[in-house]
């Protein structure tokens, strides 16, 4: 106890234990009432706000380089971009010619089967900001929160395929944990077969897995996954990855099978948020009640 | 008002984007900031500062409200107890005290994220108390010429 006091110039002892017990007991009871229950939301996201102008500084000498090189960037360089984004676009109009006749097809058939997998509804563009976040998980900060109308659950692509979902959101910025996170499981469906599991991020920015397929399972390395839409998370059939290395030990029960995602999950700088159309738009409406007799 | 300064420098710091190599690498300036304010001048609330820059590391990190804020109080109280000691000792003891205390500061969020439910369990993750320690010594002489002013 002795040992724990201290005496200032004044000769006054502070109470240096009682501070730190203060303290600690409150940083406890913080971790407690965060972890059990969920009261702090709105109290995170206050203090998101006062986090942000960090944030900002720190991002901004960098949005500044960009913009900076960008500006300066040459006549050629740009006029290069231009015959390199035209080409792009030719192929990707040339893809869509068929998509809105498929899409209509989809639909009816989708109808056929009342099958009420996702559809995306509409999206929002939102831009990774450039602030690290904890070095030993995989998230990104994206600077739309919930001012913007973005959810916790929400689905997150990027223009390669399915990126993540939102994890927490601020009032102007939000968290997006990547499908590589080791926390993070995302239901998926291979291409070819239709056969369904789920891929696990592994911690590893390029690398997810299948834990969960037998031996014997029909897959092969160069399967595209795309998402499944079941537990309504995500929208059904946006790319996941391709099967990477799938390695069967004739001694265990279930194949060890790597997958490569599509998404560019440390390059990407643009995420779409996307919101799913309501299901009850699409269901039929209720058969009514057969009218209840009069006595 | 140089130790708040000092302390949004060691912030900022704790975010600014590196490549992913270097990211576990990364030391923790603010934690080894408030160790200094906490050795040279408690009784300008070097506790208060800990707690609050804990809360701040919370915030910006996403992680469980308090993990930061309870690690760096208990270090901080550690290295406000010791800090007569710690000022008369040669350069390469105060690195060792300071390594104790930056892995003590690990253990804490070790133990905080491992009783939340999601522990880290990578190594990388006890590489930052040692290169923190080897940059005792360049903080100190920071510190030292902003504190004289």
């Amino acid at each position: 106890m002795v040992a724990f006091r201290s005496t200032d110039a004044s000769g006054r002892v502070t109470g240096l234990l009682f501070r730190c017990v203060l303290y600690s007991l409150l940083a406890l009871a913080l971790i407690i009432i965060d972890k059990r229950y969920d009261h702090l939301g709105k109290i995170r996201r206050l203090l998101s706000v006062v986090a942000y102008p960090v944030q900002i500084a720190v991002a901004s000498p960098f949005e500044g380089w960009h913009w900076f090189r960008d500006s300066v960037s040459t006549r050629d360089a740009l006029r290069a971009d231009k015959t390199k984004l035209e080409a792009d676009l030719r192929v990707a109009q040339f893809r869509l010619q068929r998509y809105e006749a498929l899409e209509a097809e989809t639909q009816r058939l989708r109808a056929l089967r009342e099958n009420t997998a996702g559809v995306t509804d509409r999206f929002v563009i939102g831009d990774v900001m450039n602030v690290d976040l904890d070095a030993f998980r995989e998230r990104v900060l994206v600077d739309k929160g919930a001012s913007d109308g973005i959810y916790v659950g929400q689905a997150v692509l990027d223009s390669g395929g399915v990126f993540g979902q939102v994890a927490r959101v601020g009032q102007l910025t939000s968290e997006v944990i990547l499908i590589s996170d080791a926390a993070h499981a995302i239901p998926v469906q291979i291409n070819r077969n239709g056969l369904r599991t789920v891929a696990v991020g592994t911690g590893d920015t390029n690398r997810l897995k299948l834990p969960y397929l037998p031996t014997s399972a029909d897959v092969v390395a160069g399967d595209l996954l795309v998402t499944s839409g079941l537990g309504g998370g995500f929208p059904a059939g946006y790319p996941v990855g391709s099967i990477a290395e799938v390695k069967r030990d004739p001694a265990q029960s279930l194949a060890d099978v790597d997958v490569k995602p599509a998404a560019a999950l440390d390059r990407s700088r643009e995420l779409l948020f996307v919101w799913l159309k309501p299901q009850a738009e699409e269901l039929p409406p209720p058969p009514k009640a057969a009218p209840v007799p009069k006595k | 008002m140089p130790m708040a300064l000092s302390a949004l420098v060691a912030l900022a710091l704790a975010v600014v984007p590196l490549p992913a190599v270097l990211d576990a690498f990364r030391p923790d300036f603010l934690v080894l900031v408030v160790f200094y304010w906490c050795i040279e001048s408690p009784r300008a609330g070097g506790l208060s500062l800990a707690f609050f820059s804990g809360l701040a590391l919370d915030v910006i990190n996403g992680v469980v409200l308090g993990q930061h804020a309870l690690a760096l109080t208990l270090m901080g109280a550690w290295a406000t107890n010791l800090r007569l000691r710690i000022r008369v000792f040669s350069m390469m003891s105060q690195c060792l005290v300071v390594f104790a205390l930056l892995t003590g500061y690990q253990f804490v969020l070790f133990w905080v994220d491992g009783a939340t439910g999601n522990p880290v369990t990578t190594f990388s993750r006890w590489l930052a108390p040692f290169i923190g320690a080897l940059l005792w010594p360049v903080l100190l002489g920071v510190m030292g010429k902003v504190h004289e002013r």
